[in-house]
């Protein structure tokens, strides 16, 4: 139920900054009707779910799972705490970004951003981009960002390139992440970078036509 | 009562009176420099005992010797009118962040400052690692990526540091619900990217502008403080606001103010600078200062009601 939940959520974020997602998205589904205590069977879906929705749904489990390694990592670390000195954070955020790149040694680009949500993203950035202030918001997001070449998944980001903007037209619809991760734009490719380790966790080459 | 009037300006600098529609001044930087004051910095602040005196710094951490030199005046500034906190606009560190970088872009420049107790706030720029200077005490965030504060003492005064890079609809509602709750009579927001500039590399930002600024009318924000473009610049009140550009504290865009925008009330884009800043009621006090010691523009703000 959780997950439909969020489906809808996704639905309702996707249709209202994409094109190309025309279909309505689903109401919330009353539970009580969804599948009564004791019938052992679970709730069957009573309306389509927005085909988008479902691939971004595919994205945040990915994430979800990265999250629960990304956790489990970190909690065999030492606590950072308010007293750490830079050299203690330094280490530490090294130390944690090997132990997720020895966890993660076989990571490829498409792990975490399936191909199917790397389509629905292309197209929301597409449809952001392509907008009266389109202009405007790739200059922002290409202001002092002139991309990495061969950029690799569980890399460390480059200590020596600013982080690009992500305009918050763009946050508006891109699905939330835990506060483990967040967006950034290398270039035109859509990274997703790991804070605490500073690791490039995934990416979505070429999304925007400079 | 209009925006202009609630917030109007008497703006002097360097014993001129620039009238408000006036293009920026420019300081020659090679050229002759005003002697100093023999007491120090010719401060025009009125330096009240129960005020809240707070400077403002951006774009500093380079390890530069202009940096350092610029640190030199900061400390100068303090000797003759105390201020016991700084806000940064971001940028706090360029390039590396290792613990020898903090150490020689932040903790050697300003010991002198550090040593005298004055606290440091930041805002994260675009060249900052959130993770690493979140975590650093002395950058007092308290393992935030933005966040509020309210200084001791007797003014209604609160500060909200926010990251402009990463504006997530959590964070504006953050954000709102801030401005909702407090009670203070001066409420300023301070971040990296300047929703109004006149900077040829930067400029403003009209997606920062467009996601903050009905939220800076709504709840009667005066001034805003930003950096990113390397100058300092004053900007005439943009809807009854006051943004200041402060974002050559190492760096420098030398000439790099766009003096066509319209937007200037006063910059300087030919030398390092900092801001010192004083409030009293609902008046708020601003020198801008060169890293030569120059008083380049300074003036007062009436807060908005």
């Amino acid at each position: 139920m959780a997950r439909r939940g969020r489906l809808i959520v996704l639905a309702m974020a996707v249709s209202a900054v994409t094109a190309a997602c025309t279909r309505s998205s689903s109401p919330p589904v009353d539970q009580t009707k969804a599948g009564g205590p004791g019938t052992g069977t679970s709730a069957a879906p009573t309306q389509p779910v927005n085909e988008d929705a479902k691939a971004l749904a595919g994205f945040l489990d990915h994430v979800n799972q990265y999250v629960t390694l990304h956790q489990k990592l970190e909690n065999t670390l030492p606590k950072l705490s308010k007293e750490s000195t830079p050299q203690q954070v330094d280490s530490h955020q090294r130390a944690f970004g090997k132990l997720l790149q020895d966890a993660r040694k076989d990571a490829k680009q498409g792990d975490i951003f399936t191909p199917e949500s790397q389509a629905v993203i292309k197209k929301l950035i597409t449809k952001v981009f392509s907008g009266p202030d389109g202009a405007s918001l790739k200059a922002s997001v290409m202001d002092e960002n002139p991309g990495v070449p061969n950029l690799q998944v569980n890399a460390r980001y480059p200590d020596e390139i600013p982080v690009s903007t992500i305009p918050p037209q763009l946050l508006e619809g891109l699905p939330k992440l835990p506060e483990e991760m967040e967006y950034r734009f290398v270039g035109n490719d859509l990274i997703l970078m790991d804070t605490h380790a500073h690791i490039i966790s995934d990416f979505i080459p070429n999304t925007f036509v400079r | 009562m209009t925006a202009l009037k609630r917030a109007s300006i008497a703006c002097l600098v360097i014993g001129l009176f620039l009238p408000l529609d006036a293009r920026h001044v420019r300081i020659d930087a090679s050229a002759p420099q005003a002697p100093q004051a023999s007491g120090g910095l010719p401060l025009t602040v009125p330096n009240k005992s129960d005020s809240l005196k707070f400077a403002v710094l951006g774009d500093f951490g380079t390890g530069s010797k202009q940096q350092y030199e610029l640190a030199t005046q900061m400390k100068q500034a303090h000797d003759q009118f105390p201020y016991n906190l700084v806000v940064l606009v971001g940028d706090n560190l360029y390039g590396s962040e290792r613990p020898q970088d903090f150490k020689k872009k932040f903790e050697d420049p300003y010991k002198p400052l550090l040593d005298a107790g004055v606290k440091f706030y930041a805002s994260l720029g675009n060249h900052d690692d959130p993770q690493e200077q979140r975590n650093y005490k002395l950058f007092n965030m308290d393992g935030k990526r933005y966040y509020s504060f309210k200084p001791d003492g007797k003014q209604s005064v609160r500060f909200f540091a926010l990251e402009s890079s990463y504006l997530e609809p959590q964070q504006v509602a953050w954000f709102e619900q801030e401005l909702k709750d407090s009670n203070s009579d001066w409420k300023i927001p301070y971040f990296h990217h300047p929703p109004y500039s006149s900077g040829e590399r930067h400029g403003s930002d009209p997606q920062i502008r467009s996601a903050l600024e009905p939220l800076f009318l709504k709840y009667n924000v005066s001034v805003v403080l930003t950096g990113h473009d390397h100058f300092y610049e004053r900007t005439k009140p943009q809807k009854g606001i006051v943004y200041f550009v402060v974002g050559a504290g190492g760096q420098l865009r030398k000439g790099n103010i766009d003096t066509k925008t319209g937007l200037s009330a006063a910059g300087n884009d030919q030398d390092q600078s900092f801001m010192i800043a004083e409030i009293n009621g609902d008046e708020m006090w601003f020198n801008a200062i060169s890293r030569q010691g120059r008083v380049f523009d300074s003036g007062s703000i009436t807060r908005r009601k």
